[in-house]
């Protein structure tokens, strides 16, 4: 069974009278281990697909399901639980808790979980180490620069070991040199960790960096120039 | 993981970063619980002050045509030892009976050097009152001797006048009369602290009176009042009334149930400004941190919690303004005197003012935080995350 696997999602908005429909019937299969990149016109429902698969909003009609779990079914509180177990997510803007240090933000998704201080401690320092900002576990947010922050942010998904990595447009605030160091960054975090990542972008460099690279064009996702058909289909 | 809450600290620590807001609210909360706090100290200080004048064992005889103001009461001088020899259950002590005749009256008073005039109240009484008056105590100087008066500890208060003017030594005048004053009295908070004692003969001299107002008589118990009740229905020419002094003060607290009552709309009125103080910061706090608020559910906080954390912010603040307003209700308001018709009180901060300041506090926090953390979580999470 794959990791991650989206059937025929369809998603909705209303502007105004009309209505538009940036999802119209995607189907998407994550493997473990997998580097996605998302890439598609602004307006074309990437993060919207992201946010999907990351439990945050929610579909018209299809289903999404992680591991064994239909996240579509879930209540809003199950939904919250689930995310805070199998979902990482890194923000464009890093989205740091300003008032907390960079190894109070890490662990702050560790305190949903049960487990022990001493393995709570264990765990941030091991995420502060892979992102190579053990040194400024004290500081906060306003003392770091944006790829500081971003890194914490990448430490902060990573920390619960979760299920998949969402990444929204990660590199989308950042300089060019800052953008090669997390996108190094989140190869390493897939290769050296073996974490599945779905990352959006709309620089063509970094979606190079995956290990997949989709298209979301006309609502349908495009992998290779060929759409991705439903799973049936593709077997047969 | 249902009831995982954030850090304590994240909480607090909120309250720090923007300082001057919440030290602003901080500022305000405290004013509106002082207020609520002095409201009540009135409220519990006439309570109080009328509760602690009245004892159970001791019966009040006066006219029956004054209705329920003894100030008009004038009965025979003779009433006080008919008493004593004809009604069982008085109380004695070494042949001492506990009968002490009281002639009572308001007056104008004159103060100090300069003359400054108040309404006064004054109790022309014997060495019996003490007696009677169990809760008397001379805090300064003696018992007064012709010609002098013995002041209560709130009798500057009644008089609009400094306490100094009233210390032994000073005079006043009254009635044409200058009298010195050979000391000062307390009486447990009751409403005998704001009156001035004339030794009876003096008075009645000085009022060319050979009446007096009452006759307070301490009984063995409280069921012996009906001894009393019994001896002034018997003797109807004499025309008196007896009730028990419990009974006199607890009708007339039934006439201050209307300033009680207002006292109350006034706690409820400021009580509810405070909330409007409330909400506005936490309007203000919640709409810079809406991005901050949906990240915290993106990472698998419930919104349950993140009320809960809001929630503390705002009880926080509140109860920092409480104890503020605590501690200068203790220093400022607790012991201050204020006049009434019936002399004059202190305003009372107690436990049941501070508990009920407290409460207040924590409820203007916790309604203050509810409607604006319940609208940032009723935003969608993929909008709140793009907030600026």
């Amino acid at each position: 069974m794959s990791l991650v696997e989206v059937v025929d999602v369809v998603k909705e908005f209303k502007s105004g009278e009309e209505t538009i429909r940036p999802l119209d019937g995607v189907h998407l299969t994550i493997e473990e281990g997998d580097f996605v990149s998302l890439m598609g016109a602004s307006g074309s429902g990437k993060s919207t697909l992201l946010n999907l698969v990351a439990g945050i909003d929610e579909v018209n009609s299809g289903h999404i399901f992680v591991g064994d779990v239909d996240t579509t079914q879930l209540t809003r509180g199950k939904l919250a639980d689930w995310r805070a177990a199998h979902v990482g997510y890194v923000f464009q803007t890093h989205n740091l808790i300003p008032v907390l240090t960079a190894y109070e933000n890490v662990e702050l998704p560790l305190l949903l979980l049960s487990m022990s201080a001493a393995e709570r401690a264990k765990r941030v320092e091991v995420a502060m180490a892979a992102v190579d900002l053990t040194n400024r576990a004290g500081h906060y947010p306003r003392q770091m620069s944006g790829g500081q922050e971003q890194r914490v942010g990448i430490a902060r998904a990573i920390v619960t070991n979760p299920t998949i990595v969402v990444a929204d447009e990660p590199t989308g605030s950042l300089d060019d040199d800052t953008t090669e160091q997390i996108l190094t960054l989140l190869q390493r975090v897939n290769r050296e960790l073996g974490m599945t990542l779905l990352m959006v972008t709309h620089d063509a460099d970094a979606a190079q960096r995956a290990t997949r690279e989709l298209r979301l064009e006309r609502g349908h996702l495009v992998e290779n120039g060929k759409p991705i058909l439903p799973r049936a289909l593709r077997t047969a | 993981m249902a009831s995982k809450l954030l850090p304590w600290d994240y909480g607090v620590r909120n309250l720090f970063r923007r300082p001057s807001r919440s030290a602003l609210t901080l500022g305000g909360l405290s004013i509106v619980v002082l207020l609520v706090l002095v409201v009540v100290a009135f409220i519990r200080g006439l309570e109080a002050s009328l509760a602690a004048t009245g004892q159970p064992n001791v019966v009040l005889v006066y006219a029956l045509s004054s209705g329920a103001d003894i100030e008009n009461s004038a009965i025979p001088a003779r009433t006080p030892s008919l008493l004593a020899a004809s009604v069982a259950g008085v109380r004695q002590q070494q042949g001492v009976k506990y009968v002490s005749p009281e002639l009572y009256l308001g007056t104008r008073i004159t103060v100090g050097e300069h003359g400054s005039e108040g309404l006064g109240l004054v109790r022309g009484v014997t060495t019996s009152a003490p007696l009677v008056r169990q809760q008397v105590q001379i805090l300064e100087g003696a018992w007064p001797a012709a010609g002098e008066v013995l002041v209560g500890r709130l009798a500057h208060s009644k008089l609009g006048c400094e306490k100094e003017l009233l210390a032994p030594g000073a005079s006043i005048q009254f009635d044409g009369r200058q009298w010195r004053i050979s000391g000062v009295f307390a009486a447990g908070g009751a409403a005998f602290e704001s009156e001035v004692w004339a030794p009876l003969a003096d008075l009645q001299s000085a009022l060319k009176r050979q009446d007096i107002s009452l006759v307070a008589v301490g009984m063995n118990s409280a069921d012996a009042v009906a001894d009393v009740d019994l001896f002034c229905r018997e003797r109807i020419d004499l025309e008196l009334k007896a009730i028990s002094e419990t009974a006199y003060y607890a009708d007339l607290q039934k006439h201050y149930r209307p300033v009680r009552m207002l006292g109350w709309v006034v706690v409820g009125l400021v009580a509810g400004s405070g909330v409007f103080a409330g909400l506005n910061t936490m309007y203000g706090a919640v709409v810079g941190r809406i991005r901050e608020l949906a990240t915290l559910q993106a990472i698998g906080y419930r919104r349950r919690a993140i009320l809960l954390t809001l929630i503390q912010e705002a009880t926080l603040l509140a109860c920092g303004g409480a104890l503020a307003a605590c501690l200068l209700g203790l220093l400022f308001v607790n012991g201050a005197a204020v006049r009434f018709t019936m002399g004059a009180f202190m305003l009372r901060v107690d436990s049941v003012g501070i508990a009920l300041a407290c409460g207040t506090a924590v409820i203007l926090g916790v309604v203050g935080a509810i409607p604006p953390a319940a609208k940032a979580m009723r935003l969608p999470v993929v909008e709140a995350i793009k907030a600026i």
